[in-house]
C-alpha cells in the first residue's frame, strides 16, 4: 500500500494551506507586497541610521507593550491606566531630581509609586473588578494626583543630573533605550516560555477554572502582571524624563499627531502583534515585534513624504487588519502556535 | 538685527504702556470661561491668569474645562445654558473652532457678549463675538524667522557654508500651522535659508524627538544647518534626536523656537538660538482686561488683542521682563510655561 508522503510531510504552501483560510493568506500576501514595495521605494529606509531611528521609536511603546503583554496573555484584558501610570511616574521621577535626591533614589522611588498603583489594580481586578472600568477610574486617579502634584506644570532639573545615560546615551552605536527594549523582551520572553511563573500567566489567562483548580487564583496573578505593566510604564517615563530632564502630566498625552494617544498605541502594539485579547495565547516577542513593526510602517511613511493624517490612518487599518486576521486564523484554528 | 531689536523694544514698551493704563476702579460683575484643561502647561498657566486677574477685578468666574474635545465642550455650554443663570461675560476658547461654532452661536444667543481667546477670529465666528484676545501665531513665527536670518548672517559673516532648514511643525492639520509656516517664510524669504523638510508629528518633546529623528534618517545626504521647532517643546525633542545623532548644537546646527515651553537650559547652553515669549499668563490677564473694558464702556478700543511676543535669545534671557496687565512686572520664569 502506497503512502502519499507529501500528506505525511506537507510542505510549507501545504501546511500554510491547510493550517489558514485563503482569506487569511491573501491578506497576508497583499500586506507583504504593499510593505516590500513601501520600503523598496522609500529614500534612505535600509540605512543604518534608519533603522537605528526605528529601533529607538519602538522602543517606548514597546517596552510599555511588553508589561502589557503579561496583563493581555493572563486573561486580564488591559490596563487603559499605562500612559496615566507614566505620567504619575514622570512626575515622581522628575520631582525627586529636582529636589536634589540623585538618579539612584529617584529610579527606586518612582518604581516603588508604580508598583503600588499596580498593585492596586491587581488587586481590584483579582478581587473581581472590571478590568476596564477599575483601569478607567484608575486612569483618571494618578492623573490627577500627578497633575495635582505638579501644580499642572512643568517640573525641570538642571543638567548634569547623571541621568543622561538612560535618556541620552547609547552602547555600541544603539541607544541605551533600544538596548533596554532589546533585554526586557528577551526577558520577558524568558520569563513566559522558561519559568514556572510565566507558564501559570498561560494557564490562568487560557482557563481560569482550571487554573483556580489547580491551585492559581487570579488575584495574586492580576496583582503580579499589574504590577509588571506599571513597572514598564514608569521605566518608560523615567527614560524619558532623563532625556528632556523635565516632566509634565501631559507628556504622553499628545491628542495630535501620528503617535495618538500613548495608551491606544501600546493596545494597537500588542494587538497587531497578535495576542489574544481573551488570553492564554500569545508572547512578549509577538508585542516587541509588533512595536517595531508599527515603528516600521510609520518610518516608511513619514520617508515617503506623508503627513500625520495619513500616518495615523495606516496604524487605525493595522489594527483592523490584525484583529480580522487574527480572528479569521483563531476561528480556524487554535493550536497553530 | 534691526528687526529683530525693534520689534522687541516696540512691544516691550507697548505692554508697559498699556500695563500702565490698566484701571484699578473695581468691577462688579460675573463670568464664565470654556477652555481647555488645567491639565496642560499652557492652558493651566492662562487659567491661573484669568482668576487671580478676576479675583482682583471683583469678577466671579467660573470655569469649564474640557479634554481638548468639542463634543465635551458643546455639552457644557448646553449645560450651562441649560442652567439659566447667565453671566455678564462668556470667555470662549473653542476646542476647534469651526466645530464649535454651534455652540458659540448659542451662546451669543443668548445676548450675553462673548469673548474669543487664543484662535483668531474667522469669517464665520467674527459676528459673535465683541472682541478677541490672545498670541499672534504670525509675530512669533515672524520673530524665528528674523532670528534664524540673524543667525544665517552671522554664519555667512564668519565664513560658515550651508543653510538647510528643518521645520518641526504642528500637525498640518492643526490652525496655527499655515499662518505660523507662512509667516515663516515670509520672514526668511530673500536668505540664503531654505527649507528642506517639514515634519509634523504632532505636539510635544516626544514627538518632536520622533519627527526630527526620522526626518534626519530621510535626509541623510543633506546637511541639515538649521531647525525651526513651531514650538519649543516639540524643538526640545528634536534638539535631543540631533544631538543623538551627532550634531553639536550651537555649531552644525543652530535652532530657532516660540512660545517658550521648551528649556531654557538649551538657551542658556547655546543650544538653542532663541524663541519668542509667549505668556500664557498675560493671555489671562488680558482676557480680564478686556472684559473689564467693553463692561464698563460697551465696547473695545480694539477688536483684536494680541500679547506680547518679544524675541528671547542668550543674550536677552536673564534681562526680559514684562510688565503684566494687572500692573506688576513678572519675570521670564513667572510668564513662560515649559521647564523655566
Amino acid at each position: 500500500m502506497s503512502i502519499d508522503s507529501s500528506v505525511e510531510n506537507p510542505n510549507l504552501i501545504q501546511r500554510l494551506t491547510r493550517d489558514y483560510s485563503l482569506l487569511v493568506l491573501a491578506l497576508v500576501a497583499v500586506f507583504i507586497a504593499v510593505f516590500i514595495i513601501g520600503a523598496a521605494t522609500a529614500p534612505n529606509f535600509l540605512t543604518i541610521l534608519n533603522i537605528k531611528t526605528i529601533l529607538r521609536d519602538a522602543a517606548i511603546v514597546g517596552i510599555m507593550a511588553i508589561g502589557l503583554t503579561f496583563v493581555t496573555l493572563s486573561g486580564n484584558f488591559f490596563l487603559l491606566s499605562m500612559k496615566e501610570t507614566a505620567a504619575l511616574s514622570i512626575i515622581a521621577f522628575a520631582t525627586s531630581m529636582s529636589a536634589g535626591y540623585g538618579f539612584e533614589i529617584s529610579f527606586l522611588f518612582t518604581m516603588i509609586i508604580a508598583m503600588i498603583a499596580g498593585a492596586i489594580q491587581g488587586l481590584l481586578i483579582g478581587l473581581g473588578g472590571n478590568p476596564i472600568v477599575v483601569t478607567l477610574g484608575a486612569a483618571g486617579l494618578f492623573f490627577g494626583i500627578g497633575s495635582w502634584w505638579s501644580d499642572n506644570l512643568v517640573v525641570s532639573f538642571r543638567r548634569p543630573h547623571g541621568a543622561e545615560w538612560l535618556g541620552s546615551g547609547s552602547f555600541l552605536g544603539l541607544p541605551n533605550i533600544t538596548i533596554a527594549f532589546i533585554i526586557i523582551a528577551v526577558l520577558a520572553e524568558f520569563v513566559l516560555r522558561r519559568t514556572s511563573f510565566g507558564r501559570q500567566v498561560y494557564l490562568v489567562g487560557a482557563n481560569r477554572a482550571t487554573g483556580r483548580a489547580t491551585g492559581h487564583e487570579n488575584l495574586p496573578m492580576a496583582i503580579k502582571v499589574c504590577i509588571i505593566a506599571s513597572v514598564c510604564s514608569a521605566f518608560v517615563a523615567i527614560a524619558f524624563s532623563a532625556q528632556v530632564s523635565s516632566a509634565h502630566v501631559n507628556y504622553f498625552s499628545s491628542s495630535f499627531g501620528s503617535s495618538g494617544d500613548m495608551t491606544i498605541m501600546v493596545i494597537a502594539t500588542v494587538m497587531v502583534g497578535g495576542n489574544s485579547i481573551m488570553g492564554g495565547y500569545g508572547s512578549s516577542l509577538r508585542s516587541s515585534l509588533g512595536a517595531v513593526f508599527i515603528s516600521t510602517c510609520d518610518n516608511m511613511m513619514v520617508l515617503h513624504g506623508y503627513n500625520s493624517g495619513p500616518r495615523v490612518l495606516a496604524v487605525g487599518l493595522m489594527i483592523v487588519f490584525s484583529i480580522m486576521v487574527f480572528a479569521l486564523v483563531q476561528r480556524g484554528s487554535r493550536s497553530v502556535e | 538685527m534691526n528687526n529683530l531689536g525693534k520689534s522687541f523694544r516696540t512691544i516691550v514698551v507697548g505692554a508697559i504702556a498699556f500695563g500702565a493704563t490698566v484701571s484699578n476702579a473695581w468691577a462688579e460683575g460675573s463670568i464664565v470661561s470654556f477652555n481647555g484643561p488645567a491639565g496642560e502647561a499652557y492652558i493651566g498657566k492662562f487659567i491661573k491668569g484669568i482668576k487671580a486677574t478676576a479675583e482682583l477685578k471683583g469678577f466671579d468666574i467660573k470655569v469649564f474645562e474640557n479634554q481638548f474635545n468639542q463634543a465635551e465642550q458643546d455639552q457644557q455650554v448646553q449645560q450651562v445654558l441649560a442652567a439659566g443663570q447667565l453671566p455678564d461675560v462668556f470667555i470662549w476658547w473653542p476646542s476647534d473652532a469651526v466645530a464649535g461654532l454651534g455652540s458659540l452661536r448659542a451662546l451669543a444667543k443668548t445676548g450675553v457678549p462673548v469673548l474669543k481667546i487664543n484662535q483668531l477670529p474667522n469669517d464665520q465666528d467674527k459676528q459673535y463675538i465683541f472682541g478677541y484676545a490672545g498670541p499672534d501665531d504670525r509675530l512669533r513665527a515672524r520673530n524665528a524667522g528674523y532670528m534664524m536670518r540673524e543667525a544665517a548672517a552671522a554664519k555667512k559673516a564668519a565664513g560658515g557654508t550651508g543653510f538647510n532648514v528643518l521645520a518641526l511643525s504642528y500637525p498640518h492639520s492643526y490652525g496655527g500651522y499655515g499662518l505660523s509656516i507662512n509667516a515663516f517664510k515670509e520672514a526668511i524669504a530673500g536668505s540664503d535659508l531654505k527649507i528642506i523638510g517639514d515634519v509634523d508629528e504632532g505636539f510635544g518633546q516626544a514627538n518632536g524627538y520622533k519627527g526630527a529623528a526620522k526626518m534626519i534618517a530621510a535626509l541623510q545626504g543633506q546637511s541639515i544647518d538649521f531647525v525651526y521647532g513651531m514650538d519649543d517643546a516639540i524643538l526640545t525633542g528634536g534638539i535631543k534626536a540631533l544631538e543623538e545623532a551627532g550634531m553639536v548644537m550651537g555649531q552644525d546646527v543652530i535652532a530657532v523656537g516660540t512660545v517658550c515651553n521648551g528649556d531654557k537650559q538649551l538657551i542658556e547652553e547655546g543650544k538653542q538660538f532663541g524663541t519668542t515669549l509667549q505668556s500664557p499668563l498675560h493671555e489671562g490677564q488680558l482676557a480680564i482686561k478686556l472684559v473689564e473694558e467693553y463692561l464698563n464702556t460697551g465696547k473695545l478700543a480694539n477688536y483684536i488683542n494680541f500679547t506680547p511676543n518679544p524675541s528671547v535669545t542668550k543674550e536677552t534671557i536673564e534681562t526680559t521682563a514684562l510688565r503684566g496687565f494687572d500692573g506688576k512686572l513678572y519675570s521670564i520664569e513667572e510668564l513662560c510655561s515649559g521647564a523655566w
